[in-house]
């Protein structure tokens, strides 16, 4: 198996995911934790994250659901994910945290169950939902080629 | 100090992977970890008589959000540093005036850490 070639291809999604937003700054810090007393801290981070992100919108889709729509307690979920985003890095999906909050708001101020400002909220929780998805999807493919490269002789850093 | 030499810290967040970033950056300076999910079970700690130097407190949680959990242990009389860690930057001063002794935005760096770990002298 051709390991330079798999790690250049890992190398490369790499710096995809940050290159298109997916990522930021933030996503460096896990990876200057990771050591050999944690070898696979990214990995393990990253999952745990996508599980309780999973959940997190979970509910969110269900309070979405209900027909008096308490918009107090989306704003409550919706920063525990952007709190969620923010310490790992996911910068698109904190992006559209914010852009849902601010929905969450203007539906606070209006308190009219304003249909447009609910289509808002729905459509920008699907942003949310497609990013989330997206971002896995990325992220697992780049985990499964650092798997199959296997460990990196030398200890050093991948470029920014 | 809580009497044993190694520093005693309480990471009081209900986010999971938080609490696990947290926990990596602090095994670097081989400190003695406990982790809660809310502020009820962070009071229960110091309750049960648990004895921690460093506190990493987080704010929105369930049962019990960060502010009033500090504000809690500061009327219990417990001096522990509070250290508030969150990303809501409109609850500075609610935290500081329930008795917090530094107030970080997340996210938490290890530069960050290690600066208040510095200004708390709780690194040789």
């Amino acid at each position: 198996m051709d390991y330079v070639h798999l790690r250049r291809q890992a190398a490369s999604l790499r710096k995809g995911l940050f290159d298109q937003g997916y990522l930021d700054e933030q996503f460096y810090q896990l990876e200057d934790l990771q050591d050999d007393a944690s070898p696979n801290f990214v990995e393990e981070v990253v999952t745990l994250f996508f599980r309780d992100s999973t959940r997190l919108m979970a509910n969110i889709d269900q309070a979405l659901d209900k027909c008096v729509k308490d918009f107090n307690k989306l704003d409550v979920y919706m920063q525990q994910l952007k709190g969620s985003c923010t310490s790992i890095g996911a910068s698109r999906m904190k992006t559209e945290c914010t852009a849902f909050r601010e929905c969450c708001r203007d539906e606070n101020i209006e308190g009219s169950h304003s249909l447009s400002i609910l289509n808002l909220c729905m459509r920008s929780f699907q942003k949310i939902k497609r990013e989330h998805s997206v971002l896995r999807q990325k992220l697992e493919s780049y985990f499964q080629l650092l798997r199959q490269a296997g460990p990196v002789e030398c200890a050093t850093r991948p470029n920014k | 100090m809580a009497s044993s030499q190694v520093v005693k810290v309480l990471i009081v967040d209900d986010d999971n992977f938080t609490r696990r970033i947290y926990k990596t950056m602090l095994f670097r300076f081989c400190f003695e970890i406990t982790e809660v999910e809310d502020g009820k079970n962070a009071i229960q700690q110091f309750v049960d008589g648990n004895e921690y130097d460093l506190v990493l407190m987080d704010k929105h949680m369930p049962n019990m959000d960060g502010v009033e959990a500090t504000r809690t242990l500061r009327g219990m009389g417990i001096p522990v540093k509070i250290v508030a860690i969150t990303d809501d930057a409109s609850s500075k001063d609610t935290f500081m005036d329930a008795g917090a002794n530094k107030f970080l935005l997340k996210p938490l760096t290890f530069s960050m850490l290690t600066d208040i770990l510095k200004s708390f002298n709780f690194l040789n």
